[in-house]
Order: C-alpha cells, then structure tokens, then sequence
C-alpha cells in the first residue's frame, strides 16, 4: 500500500523535475524510492492480511505483496538496464510514464473491486502504448505504439463490457460479493452472468497475449525500443497475471466449468502456435516475443489447476520470478547486441559472441537455459512446478503437448547459444559494456541459478 | 397504448433509434457522417440516462461527448483532409471472417440476454440516484480510492500526449 504511495509520488516528482531541474539526482532518487518501497512492503506482510482498505477498494494481502515484491525487484533491475533511456529527450517524462506504469501494476496485484482493476489495466496500459512509441523517428516504434493503442482500447472494451454484465447479475463490482453471489446461487446464475466471465477472460488473455489475442505481441515487441520491450514482458506480464490469477483463481473459482474448457484451448493453441513460429523467426527480439507467448501459456496452465488453492499461487509467484529475472539478462544481452548492430538485433548478429564479449555470452547462455526449462536453472523448476499441479487432473493431456513444443523451444533458445560460440564473428573488435551492466548481468545470472537451487525459498513462501 | 407505458414506449424508441444510428456509423463510408452519426447515437444513449433518473449522467455525456469530444474528432478529419471516401475495401475473405466472428458474438449476446427479463432486480434504484449530491456523496466515500488514482491515470494520459506531440529538435537546432 505504502509502496503505491511512494510510487504515485516518485512520479509526480520526476515531472517537477523538468521545473526545477534537478534531472540529474532523479535517477539515484528514483532507484532509492523503488528500494524504500520494497522495504515497506516488508514491514506490511502479514501485518494487515485481510483488512480491507478504502471501502475495500484495495487489499494488500500477502500474495499481492509477493507479487509487488516481483515487480519491484524486477523494476530496481529494468531501471539499472535502461540506464541509457533516461539520457535522450523526454527525460522526466519517461520516467513519469515509467513510474505511473509501475502504479498500475502493483494495482492489479491487489485490486479487490472491479472499478480497481479497470483502473489499473488502463494506468498500467496508457504509459505502456505511449512508450512503446517513443522512439519518434522510428516508423517501427510509432507502428507499435499505435497497434498496442488501437488493440489494447479493443481490449478494454470486452473488459467494461464483461464487468457491466456481471454486475448487472451480481449487483455489485466487489470481487468477495461476486464470490459470495456464485457460490450463493450457484445452479441459477443467469445466462448473461457467464457471457460477462467470457468477456472479462477474452480480455485478460489479450492482455497476456495467449493465442489467437497474441497478433499484436511481436509487432509490439519488435517495434518498441528494446529496454520498453524487456518492461513489457517482465513486469507488464507480471502484473496481468497477477490480476488474471484474483479473477479467475479466486472470484470466478465457482463457474470454473465454464472457462476452463477454453482456457485449456487457449493454452494448446499458444502452445503450438507460438513454439513453431518462434522456431522460424531470424530476429532474437521477435522470437523473444513468440517465446513470452508460450510463457504465458505455462502460467496459464497454473491457472487452470484451479483447485490447488495456494500451490497455484506460488507456482505463478515462481515462475513469473524466473521468468522476469532471465528475461531482463537475455533483453540487456540484446539491447547491447542490437546497439553494436546498429539496431538489428538479426541470429548473425549474435554470431561469435563469446569471443568478443565473453560475459555477456555465458550471461545470455545460462537465460536462454533457463527460459528453455533445462535443470538447475530457474526455468526448470518453474516449469517442474507447473506440471505437478496438473497432474492426475483431466488436463494430462496439455502436460504431453507442454513437454513437446517446449523440445521445439530447446532448438530456437539454443540457435542463439550456438551462434555465440560456434560461428565466426563479422566484426573482431570487442563490446564495451557499462559497469553496471555488466554487474546487472551477474547479478540477473547469479539469481536465475540461485532460484534454481533453492526453489523451495519462494514456494514455501505463503507458508 | 397497445398496453405498454409511456416509458416503456421510450425506452423502444431511443433503443431502436440508438442502434440504428450506431449501425450507420459502421456503414457509412464518408468518416464527416460517420461521425455526425455518433453525436446521435450519443444524444440516444443520453436519453437513455434520463429513463434511468441519472439526470447529471445525461448532461455531462453530451457536454462532453457529444460536445467536446466529437468536436475535436471533426477537427481531425477536417485538418487530415479525410472527408472523401478514402477508406480501402477490405478483401471478401477478411469480411467474411469477420462477419461471421461478430456475428458469432452477436449471437452469444442475444442468447445471453434472453429470458433476462423475469430476473429479479439484484439492486433497485431509487429516484434520487442520479442527482449531483447523492453522485458526490458516493464518489467521496465508497469509490474515493478509484477517484483519487484517477487523477494518475489522466496525468499519465497527459504527460503521454505532450510526449508524443512535442515537435522534436532538428539537426539544426542541436547544432546550434
């Protein structure tokens, strides 16, 4: 709760800034407010499990404050990456845009009414269209705000539509009154109470880009520069299943016969869809992209497991952990390649990595290990922990075709890992890295392993 | 009259007028009507509100919708010159799909909606509902959290679009 004081306030700083210039101590201050928030988050756990806050607008319960400790973590990382962001144009507006984003993503991790969610899909979406944009010369980037813009607005609108409905049934936009309505009348909810669940769900899965809602995702994430890219899918993702999990898990948790049928379709298709047209893609940053599609397939098969209570919960907290942390090292390995590449961030340009920046090859390595699920890396585990849930339940099936497509993710991730160490360089001269960055690396890689070898630090975590 | 009330007469009326108008909006292929076809459509859904006594509802939907957001919408069209039918046909395969998607959607919707009449009302709304005070009574205390974080979300907002419309510095500029 505090941390989203701390945050809201942070940005309306960074915008004072631009007045009386202090653009120069902003970076530090933002990077200290992030550190600040995250230790208030400590000090709030357990203490007010369950206290409903503004006439229960918001609830700041352990597993949103595990979830905003994610974001945050990952957010502290995202702003060391993108360092160089933050010394062009637009300065202050950046990191305003950046800050308000974060507010709407901690708002989705603890939102227990309807008006809340709305409100923190569009603050965590509306800074998010505008930087995808933000490279204004480039057509790519304006092509990427203005499709994430156009697609996003669509979203929404299936969003309002499904919340209206439901609260033409229910009476009321409070997630415990809707859980209270369903398990109250649950043989004789009207007709019109689950074609609103449907609408909300087509919604959150466009938000999550699962297939068929993922046609945007690559576009956007080739398009926007490559730091705006890694945002996206680490905390973007993080915060929307955050959100998807509370709706699904917790208040739609009764009607779960009604979407988890198409869910598990949903799941399938990312599945195949994503795994075969990343295995063809020459751009690393797109077949980033169709990867974080079968992510997010992953994490909805958690979802899926519906009755698993808290063990779905901590699955998600897991893999969205390990998943945020390796793709923040693989986007600061792309964002240096692409730079040296002039901005092409083409497999060649990977080629002979490991002779001209060896760190950075074993850093890029050990994150494709752990985004392809190979053991000792994170990766493995949060997948481990994905399947153990669905086992024995009537979804073995989606198990198997998991297993299969994510053997066609070993090829794609280790294209990139052969490229580095098995083909000749184009260009002999090494890469310079900031110092910070290459600490990040370390950091990013240190973490990817220490998650895979201690797991049971974060499962155990809601005790 | 043939047993329905006046309101219930109204309610048709606005209903039948309001999706016609929403329809002509799609169809029409001038976007200057296009538009012109949603300030009524607007006004429709404004009557709407006054059946349903939110009176301050209706007037702040037309001051700023039908007002001051078409307004700006005509001025776009005008300054980009896009009153001429420049709008490129589609491919009868893509129309197809997406008929037969909405049409699916369509279908879901009316198959939900049907039989919602005999519901009973979960909330009944009181005459009062729509008045300005009883509107701020509730947005200061129940919904005070999603008014106040509004205010971020429309900073965001602005901040966004004076990032976008900034006129960038030239070569020139720089130089200098």
């Amino acid at each position: 709760m505090k941390g989203l004081f701390i945050l809201s306030g942070l940005g309306i700083l960074a915008m004072l800034a631009e007045i009386f210039k202090f653009k120069k101590v902003l970076y530090p201050l933002v990077l200290i407010g992030i550190i600040v928030a995250y230790a208030l988050g400590f000090t709030e756990w357990n203490a007010n499990f369950n206290i409903p806050m503004f006439s229960n607008m918001i609830r700041f319960d352990n597993v949103a404050l595990a979830f905003s400790g994610v974001i945050l973590a990952t957010s502290f990382f995202w702003f060391i990456l993108a360092n160089d962001y933050f010394e062009k144009d637009h300065i202050t507006d950046h990191f305003a845009l950046v800050l308000f984003a974060l507010v709407g993503a901690l708002m989705l991790t603890a939102f227990s009414n309807m008006t809340t969610l709305f409100l923190g899909i569009e603050i965590l979406s509306i800074p998010m269209y505008v930087l995808a944009a933000s490279r204004k010369r480039d057509l790519a980037s304006n092509e990427a705000g203005f499709k994430y813009l156009i697609m996003g607005s669509f979203a929404s609108g299936f969003l309002l539509f499904g919340i209206a409905l439901i609260y033409g049934a229910t009476g009321s936009f409070d997630l415990m009154a809707i859980r209270a309505y369903i398990s109250h009348n649950g043989s004789e909810l009207p007709a019109f109470f689950y074609a609103g669940v449907l609408l909300v769900l087509v919604a959150m899965l466009f938000k999550v880009s699962a297939a068929p809602f993922h046609f945007w995702a690559p576009d956007v994430y080739e398009g926007s520069p490559t730091v705006i890219t890694a945002l996206m899918s680490t905390i973007v993702k993080t915060a929307a299943f955050a959100a998807f999990m509370r709706l699904f898990l917790v208040t739609f948790g009764g009607v779960n016969e009604t979407w988890g049928m198409i869910l598990s379709v949903v799941i399938a298709l990312s599945l195949v869809v994503s795994n075969i047209t990343a295995a063809a893609q020459q751009s690393v940053k797109r077949m980033l992209a169709y990867s974080s599609i079968s992510h997010a397939a992953f994490m909805l098969m958690a979802i899926l497991a519906n009755n698993r209570g808290m063990a779905s919960v901590s699955a998600i907290l897991y893999y969205s952990l390990a998943y945020s942390i390796g793709s923040i090292a693989a986007f600061t390995v792309v964002y240096h390649v692409s730079k040296e590449e002039n901005g092409s961030s083409n497999l060649e340009a990977f080629n002979g990595l490991a002779k001209r920046h060896p760190l950075m090859a074993v850093c890029m390595t050990v994150a494709m290990l752990s985004l392809a699920g190979i053991p000792v890396t994170s990766g493995f585990f949060a997948k481990y922990f994905v399947f153990s849930l669905l086992i024995g339940t009537s979804f073995n099936w989606l198990i198997i075709l998991a297993i299969l497509t994510s053997a066609v993710g070993v090829y794609y991730y280790f294209k990139v890992i052969i490229a580095m160490y098995f083909k000749a360089p184009a260009k002999h001269d090494g890469i310079t890295i900031d110092s910070s960055h290459a600490v990040l690396l370390l950091l990013t890689t240190l973490i990817t392993i220490a998650l895979g070898l201690v797991p049971n630090f974060v499962i155990e975590i809601f005790g | 009259m043939l047993g329905y009330t006046i309101t219930q007469w109204l309610f048709g009326v606005l209903s039948l007028m309001a999706i016609m108008f929403a329809l002509m909006v799609v169809f029409t292929r001038n976007p200057v009507n296009s538009v012109l076809y949603l300030v009524l459509t607007f006004f429709c859904i404004a009557g709407h509100y006054l059946l349903l006594n939110a009176q301050f509802l209706a007037v702040v939907h037309i001051v700023v919708y039908a007002g001051a957001i078409m307004v700006l919408f005509l001025f776009i069209i005008m300054l980009m010159n896009l009153n001429a039918d420049t709008e490129p046909r589609k491919h009868i395969v893509t129309r197809v799909i997406a008929g037969c998607i909405g049409g699916v959607l369509l279908f879901v919707m009316v198959g939900a909606l049907k039989g919602a009449e005999q519901l009973q009302l979960v909330q009944g709304g009181s005459s009062q509902i729509g008045l300005v005070k009883n509107l701020g009574k509730v947005l200061f205390t129940e919904f005070l959290f999603p008014f106040e974080i509004a205010s971020i979300l429309l900073l965001s907002a602005l901040v966004g679009a004076i990032m976008i419309g900034k006129r960038e510095k030239t070569v020139e500029e720089i130089g200098n």
